[in-house]
């Protein structure tokens, strides 16, 4: 654990079965205050077993999850919370403005209403019934409900499923200023252009292991400097003995290799195969990482990047 | 504001937002304040061709009546849409006491059985039914008080069931509760095979204890009747509770 700053969150050596499934193997994950982390892995990696711990709907089974040091189970440790969840729908019969008022009064000391609906982009919709909106506008009632207690810890569960570009740049400055304020972020995801654009870290999870823990560029620099992207008659065995090469895959009809020399590849690429068409090379995207992280290979070598 | 005080508003907040959010939509509101004052003027008064003495029976039944929608269809239909639909997760993971859920919806149950009642009080007093003003309020109090009873037997339905199941399983007591508790038509006017259930079901203990309080029969049997209600009340807490932590495990 770097510095003394107290983690605003803590998961710490949790084991949790779901049914027949062992959900979380031993994670210990302390999230900093003022950053935001993005917890990324495929489906059933664990991502919403660990969302359900911190806040307080699950026990672990061995280990420990707290919330500025208590249990998140007791409704008081809760005030330093705030919650988005992936699957929330809009409480019916009630007006943007009453149901923004009842969270607001959950809280201790809550961020006056203005300020919610300013935050979460709702101005002008404080008086329309939840059930009227559209989807999108939905999702921005959950998030002003998340930031109702100006909380210390923002759980963002999937944030911008539904939401229109505008509005999914809106939240992000919304989520960038709540850092700023000092709240530890903790943002599950699909949209990986939205982690590395908002993250300050990455935590990979996969099988209920943390399988990557770093900043984004990082993440990707530990996996390849490059992507190429082509569409060839090579194999993929020959593809992957190129100079450089990590990792080869498929994206359509185009093969895409990722590399730690772009330059060395794409040169043996071309004298290998004349044929070769629709040739791209870019920088990696955190979604080329992944891809390779959570892959076959990267099971069984977990990649420790150099941070 | 002190944590005592700021915990009793959450509590009235709670309530205040059942209410509002109920009276708003209509798919609650036509069973819980509509059908009960259209059955009355059926049963206890068309059928009855307007006379006084079985529209005082009916009276006390009927306010009876008037609690099983919220408690059926509030807290049975109700809880398991917000259940489904992710809400009642996210307010479980809000700082809200586990209690004021639960005790809003309570009392917003109350308060619209007794709104309910207040047209099948107007009926009754146009077909002449008369007693002591105490009568009048006793019938009314235990009548609201019965959403308790019926709301802890919905919240097992709707901690339990798919918002669908929930609400056919609601539609199924709310009748059974209804006809075959004596709260619709008298007991005795049924087929005998139709009340041999009756005991078991709270309505018909309500019912009695409403009747008793209205003056209709003498009251016998109270100490019965409250002790049944109390295990019912019972075992609907323990059922709800423990459907409420199952997932905390």
């Amino acid at each position: 654990m770097s510095g003394s700053v107290e983690p605003a969150a803590e998961l710490a050596g949790v084991f949790k079965r779901r049914g027949a499934v062992l959900a979380l193997a031993g994670i210990s994950l302390a999230l900093a205050p003022g950053k935001v982390t993005a917890l990324l892995g495929p489906n059933g990696a664990g991502k919403s077993t660990a969302v359900g711990l911190l806040i307080g709907r699950l026990a672990p089974d061995r280990g420990l999850a707290r919330l500025m040091g208590r249990d998140p189970r007791d409704p008081a440790a809760r005030e330093t919370l705030g919650v988005m969840l992936q699957q929330a729908g809009a409480p019916r019969g009630l007006a943007v403005a009453e149901i923004v008022d009842l969270f607001r009064g959950y809280y201790p000391g809550p961020r006056p209403r203005g300020e919610v609906v300013a935050l979460a982009g709702l101005e002008g919709l404080e008086r329309r019934r939840c059930q009227a909106l559209s989807g999108g506008q939905q999702r921005r009632v959950q998030f002003a409900l998340a930031l109702c207690g100006r909380p210390d810890l923002l759980i963002l569960d999937e944030p911008t499923t539904g939401m229109d570009a505008d509005a999914r740049r809106a939240l992000w400055t919304a989520v960038r200023s709540e850092a700023a304020r000092g709240a530890a972020v903790l943002l599950t995801t699909h949209h990986l252009d939205e982690a590395e654009a908002l993250a300050d870290r990455v935590v990979v999870i996969d099988r209920g292991r943390i399988i990557a823990d770093a900043p984004p560029h990082a993440i990707k620099a530990s996996v390849a400097a490059g992507a190429v992207r082509c569409r060839t008659g090579l194999a993929d065995a020959e593809l992957a003995a190129l100079t450089g090469v990590t990792a080869v895959t498929r994206e359509g009809g185009r093969a895409v290799l990722l590399t730690s020399a772009p330059q060395q590849t794409v040169r043996e690429l071309l004298v290998r195969d004349q044929t070769l068409q629709d040739l791209s090379v870019s920088t990696a995207t955190l979604e080329d990482a992944l891809g390779r992280l959570v892959g076959v290979e990267g099971r069984d070598q977990p990649l420790e990047p150099a941070a | 504001m002190t944590a005592c005080t700021r915990t009793l508003s959450i509590y009235a907040r709670e309530a205040r937002a059942q209410l509002l959010a109920t009276m708003r939509q209509p798919q609650f509101l036509l069973p819980t304040l509509i059908l009960p004052v259209m059955f009355y003027a059926l049963f206890g008064v068309a059928f009855a061709r307007g006379r006084a003495e079985p529209a005082h029976w009916l009276l006390a039944t009927y306010a009876v009546f008037a609690a099983l929608g919220p408690g059926m269809f509030g807290f049975g239909a109700g809880v398991a849409a917000e259940r489904e639909s992710g809400q009642l997760e996210l307010k479980r993971a809000s700082p809200m006491p586990n209690g004021a859920y639960v005790a809003g919806k309570l009392a917003a149950g109350m308060a619209l059985s007794a709104l309910a009642l207040l047209p099948i009080y107007a009926v009754a007093l146009a077909v002449g039914v008369s007693m002591p003003a105490w009568r009048w309020a006793a019938v009314l109090a235990l009548g609201s008080a019965s959403a308790a009873p019926f709301g802890l037997i919905g919240l097992n339905l709707g901690l339990r069931l798919s918002a669908q199941g929930a609400v056919a399983a609601a539609n199924l007591l709310f009748m059974a509760f209804g006809m075959l508790g004596g709260l619709w038509i008298p007991l005795s006017q049924l087929p005998p095979w139709m009340t041999r259930l009756a005991w078991m079901l709270p309505s018909f203990h309500l019912g009695q204890l409403s009747l008793g309080l209205a003056g209709v029969l003498p009251p016998t049997d109270v100490a019965a009747h409250l002790g049944i209600l109390s295990g019912v009340c019972i075992i609907a807490v323990v059922g709800a509770w423990s459907a409420w932590r199952r997932e905390e495990a």
